[in-house]
């Protein structure tokens, strides 16, 4: 797989090596703004609050502001 | 990566040998790969986030700063609780324990967006100093992993938060009166512990009179399948001059 990107890189030596760095920089890009941000959603150990049993491993929607009255933040909610 | 030279320009035909050895490279590569971008990713989770999480801190510091000098906007600790808006700063929280040098803004709102900003305070709990459970939850290895050091807290800790024009001291303790203890491990969804007005209490409606604290975070470290809480109680309100600090601070440092 990386020899075959190798020998389709053009330039020679040095034009191949900044090539391969060029694509190195760009999968990188892609995986720290796009892939990681979106799989973190997707998996639980950022769960932090203690939250009603809607959702746990999703993230925790906040309660809309004005929704929850005041002095009884979770109207309903059941314990189990 | 092999040395391979550039093979001949004719279309050659590979011998079956060449094909399997030509898969199982690229099958290794691909396997290494994988673990590599896996290794990526616990490196993105524990160090990079926390970038996003400074920038953050910094902008919400001179927001609030703005906000506490030009800005004619009541104390946080006088305003409804359900009055304050999702993802703002509301006030700074400094724990001694975790060292002088900490500090961190609290935002409203405790959505994923929020926590990544700093540590979240729940929506519609009480806000600092007031009747009530002023909640607030945090990352504990993640985006500047504000919680990081939970576990490290004890009974008698002090937790400082600065708002407007008020200093509030809370102090980690088993609740008077109450059955609520000052550390406690619980499920992800027991609702009670953190969120009611009075929490521990199988009644979310019950009055509150005590002006509480809690904190939660994930636990066990690295995992999210329980929750670790601190509840505190407030025993200091101090309005702010200049010069004067609770007595659990020596100075405040940064912001």
């Amino acid at each position: 797989m990386y020899v075959w990107i190798w020998r389709r890189l053009p330039g020679g030596v040095p034009g191949k090596i900044v090539g391969y760095l060029v694509l190195l920089a760009g999968v990188l890009a892609l995986l720290f703004f796009l892939v990681f941000p979106w799989a973190e959603t997707a998996l639980p150990f950022n769960d932090v609050t203690v939250d009603k049993p809607v959702s746990t491993s999703s993230p925790s929607p906040a309660p809309a502001p004005g929704s929850p009255t005041p002095g009884a933040p979770t109207p309903g909610a059941t314990v189990p | 990566m092999t040395t391979t030279v550039a093979e001949a320009s004719a279309p050659t035909a590979w011998s079956r040998d060449e094909i399997w050895r030509t898969m199982a490279r690229g099958f290794g590569q691909l396997l290494i790969t994988a673990g590599v971008v896996i290794l990526l990713f616990v490196a993105y989770e524990l160090w990079f986030t926390g970038y996003y999480t400074q920038q953050q801190q910094s902008t919400l510091n001179t927001q609030i700063e703005k906000q506490w000098t030009q800005n004619a906007a009541p104390d946080v600790s006088t305003v409804a609780p359900d009055k304050v808006k999702i993802g703002s700063g509301i006030a700074v929280l400094y724990i001694p324990r975790f060292g002088k040098h900490y500090h961190f803004v609290v935002v409203e709102g405790v959505g994923t967006d929020d926590l990544k900003k700093g540590p979240g305070h729940y929506p519609g709990t009480a806000l600092p100093g007031q009747i009530g459970n002023f909640y607030v939850a945090g990352h504990r290895t993640t985006y500047l992993h504000p919680f990081n050091k939970i576990a490290t807290l004890r009974r008698g800790d002090k937790i400082v938060l600065e708002t407007k024009s008020m200093w509030f001291t809370y102090t980690i303790q088993d609740i008077p009166g109450t059955n609520i203890r000052w550390k406690e491990i619980v499920s992800p969804t027991d609702v009670a512990a953190a969120v009611y007005p009075v929490p521990d209490q199988s009644n979310p409606n019950k009055k509150p009179t005590l002006r509480l604290l809690t904190f939660s975070s994930c636990h066990p470290e690295y995992s999210a399948s329980e929750r670790y809480i601190i509840h505190a109680e407030l025993t200091q309100s101090l309005p702010k001059t200049p010069g004067q600090y609770p007595a659990a601070l020596s100075a405040p440092v940064g912001h």
